[in-house]
């Protein structure tokens, strides 16, 4: 079977500077992906890539194995098929919304075309607001109105530039969700790009961890979790610290905290290697019974839990994650114990680029 | 905090009116100086007069009648050949009863309402400027399209043609455009006329153009792109409807601006607002009062142009 998505051995670069670095992708069904990483990563430029307004360097683009782009060819983004929603939406001030909506229908029958804006307009929940302008719309509606405009020519594939980055945290991650939905029910595939890693989690199936114009890892939100491939996205996604020790047989690693075990995934290392363990706040479970005293030196309220920066006698520093009655005061030395189901090592010096 | 005080406006209103009443003095005081004697009651007559219009027999006779009826008089013509009496009206009779009369001879005056010269100025003013400024806007337009193309030639052309226009003086292009370019051409001189107010504004209509298209977000266009639309159509439909609604208040001053300039075609002996001006004085000798005349018909054309157009700006405001 063909694989919906494939970017091949991609380079794009604004020269001098290359942006995105033989960055291989493929989505093998049609679904909701996300590329996720810090600003400057060159998620954007991939996104405009795929869209068709940035040529490539290198490299290929294929959607449902037909190729996009390549060096020297790119089909202009109006035969693409593949649908857009901005950041700053770029809705047509001079359109009402109907028009903004059947902006992209230019070329179907009129019945059509007014039966299908009447349908996303209630897709989307705007009947109401069909006849105004949007600068007359609450960001949110115009959010909304961006969505419909992008879905309404039944896109193959619809890329989304941090289309959530101007709302309220709080609506973000419910907003996100809802895009999901609607995106399941039209059956459109999406790409989102973001850096908010909730954002990601509420919207999409495979994630995508970009940093500096590489991919370092395309799967679900679950393994980037628990089982990160590399440094930078153990630190990228999630909290954590990386503890020092020593790889011995069994896969088992001595730390300072004893000998930890787990479902491992040693990335590489090899026995009496020197090692760090990621552990997660998570895995450090608060037990006064335990053996195991560390300093707390920073703490914050979370409501449900305090996040404890908890330090050791050697100096190195851990994150706890304890239900909010646990309530120690800065200085207190208080017991842990480790609980670490997924055991992610990584070669100590290993990666130092993250 | 205290609120600001906020001192009373009566007083700057009084010295407003104070200076415009020196202002008035001392142009009365000036022309006291050099004796200038006004004739204000000189200038209507070159806006509309009453012509006097010689009323002639259409055929040879003898005046048989003269009937007064109010201010006109009826003079009726019997033909010498017998045919049936003509009546003609006339205002001032210069024939008597059983004068003879030829063909084409005068029987009198009547009086007709006629433009005057500063109103026929006016309307070769008002058409010149406005056949130059539409001229001068499509030129406009395909020179700000082809100054941000990406294709060389036509940018280069683009900058070339602009930066011409800008760097020299309107007056010597006129110049250049009759007795060069129009002789070349075998051009009327309303023609070369017209022709050099177009190109003229048009370099400036081009780079407010631009600036207009540029001011449009990239998302724009790249969101028309995405929907289908080609690069031709995303022009037409989404960028061009926003810039024009941008660029109506720099082109509003360009078009007045242009009024303005169109009194320079009268050095190629167009007679518009200031050369029909100038042809009355000589004739006048009320040179002041022309020249002031003059000036406020060029104002008055002005201010309901800027008027027309802010009325237009706020119509297309309302999407914003």
């Amino acid at each position: 079977m063909t694989p919906f998505l494939e970017l091949i051995d991609l380079d794009v670069a604004y020269p001098p500077r290359k942006v995105i670095r033989d960055l291989t992708l493929r989505m093998s069904h049609a679904g909701i992906g996300c590329l996720l990483g810090p600003s400057g990563c060159g998620k954007t430029t991939l996104l405009r890539a795929i869209a068709g307004f940035e040529p490539l360097r290198r490299g290929s683009i294929r959607l449902e194995g037909v190729e996009l782009s390549r060096p020297e060819w790119t089909l202009p983004p109006e035969q693409r098929r593949i649908g857009l929603m901005f950041q700053d939406l770029a809705l047509f001030p001079h359109l009402s919304v109907v028009d903004n909506i059947a902006f992209g229908l230019h070329d179907w029958k009129a019945a059509e075309r007014r039966a299908r804006v009447t349908e996303l307009l209630k897709l989307v929940g705007l009947e109401e607001y069909a006849g105004r302008y949007p600068h007359q719309l609450s960001g949110g509606q115009q959010q909304r109105v961006a969505l419909a405009r992008a879905l309404a020519p039944r896109p193959r594939l619809l890329l989304l530039d941090e289309p959530f980055s101007n709302l309220d945290v709080t609506l973000r991650e419910g907003l996100a969700r809802e895009v999901r939905t609607v995106l399941l029910r039209e059956g459109t595939s999406g790409l989102l790009v973001s850096h908010d890693q909730f954002e990601a989690f509420a919207f999409a199936d495979e994630i995508g961890v970009l940093h500096q114009g590489r991919l370092l890892q395309w799967d679900s939100a679950y393994n980037l979790y628990h089982r990160p491939a590399d440094r930078f996205v153990a630190d990228f996604i999630g909290q954590g610290v990386l503890l020092p020790g020593r790889l011995g047989g069994e896969g088992r690693v001595s730390t300072e905290l004893g000998e930890i075990g787990g479902r491992s995934a040693d990335g590489g290392c090899v026995a009496g290697e020197r090692v760090e363990v990621l552990v997660r706040p998570d895995d450090v479970v608060h037990d006064d019974d335990s053996p195991l005293r560390a300093e707390v030196v920073e703490r914050a309220f979370r409501g449900a839990e305090f996040l404890y920066t908890l330090k050791l006698p050697s100096g190195a520093r851990l994150l706890c994650l304890a239900p909010s009655h646990h309530d120690h005061a800065l200085g207190q030395r208080i017991g842990i114990r480790l609980d670490i189901d997924h055991l992610v090592m990584f070669r100590r010096g290993s990666g130092a680029d993250g | 905090m205290a609120l600001k005080h906020r001192p009373a406006a009566w007083p700057w209103y009084l010295l407003l009116a104070a200076i415009l009443i020196g202002l008035t003095a001392g142009l009365w005081v000036a022309t006291q100086r050099v004796h200038y004697e006004w004739r204000w009651e000189r200038v209507p007559q070159y806006f509309a007069y009453r012509a006097e219009v010689p009323q002639e027999s259409p055929v040879a006779g003898r005046v048989s009648a003269i009937q007064a009826d109010g201010a006109l008089s009826r003079v009726v013509v019997t033909p010498a050949d017998g045919g049936a009496p003509v009546v003609l009206p006339v205002e001032t009779v210069q024939v008597a009863i059983g004068d003879a009369i030829d063909r084409e001879d005068s029987v009198g005056d009547h009086y007709e309402w006629r433009i005057g010269p500063l109103t026929q100025g006016l309307w070769v003013t008002i058409w010149i400027s406005f056949v130059s400024g539409l001229v001068g806007l499509l030129i406009g337009l395909i020179t700000g399209l082809c100054r941000i193309s990406d294709n060389p030639t036509l940018r280069g052309l683009a900058i070339l043609y602009i930066e011409l226009i800008r760097g020299t003086p309107l007056l010597v292009q006129i110049f250049i455009f009759y007795f060069f370019i129009g002789t070349v051409l075998n051009l009327d001189r309303i023609v070369a006329g017209i022709g050099a107010l177009a190109l003229f504004v048009g370099a400036y209509i081009a780079e407010i153009i631009r600036a207009g298209i540029q001011s449009i977000p990239k998302g724009q266009t790249e969101a028309a792109r995405s929907l289908g639309m080609s690069a031709f159509q995303n022009m037409a439909y989404i960028v061009l409807p926003q810039a024009f609604k941008r660029v109506l208040p720099p082109l509003a001053g360009q078009f007045i601006s242009l009024i303005k300039d169109s009194s320079l075609v009268s050095v190629i002996a167009i007679t518009d607002l200031t050369k029909s001006g100038r042809e009355i004085i000589t004739a006048s000798f009320a040179t002041f009062e022309i020249w002031f005349t003059v000036a406020l018909l060029y104002l008055v054309v002005t201010s309901l142009l800027s008027q027309l157009l802010f009325w237009l700006e706020r119509r297309f405001a309302r999407s914003d």
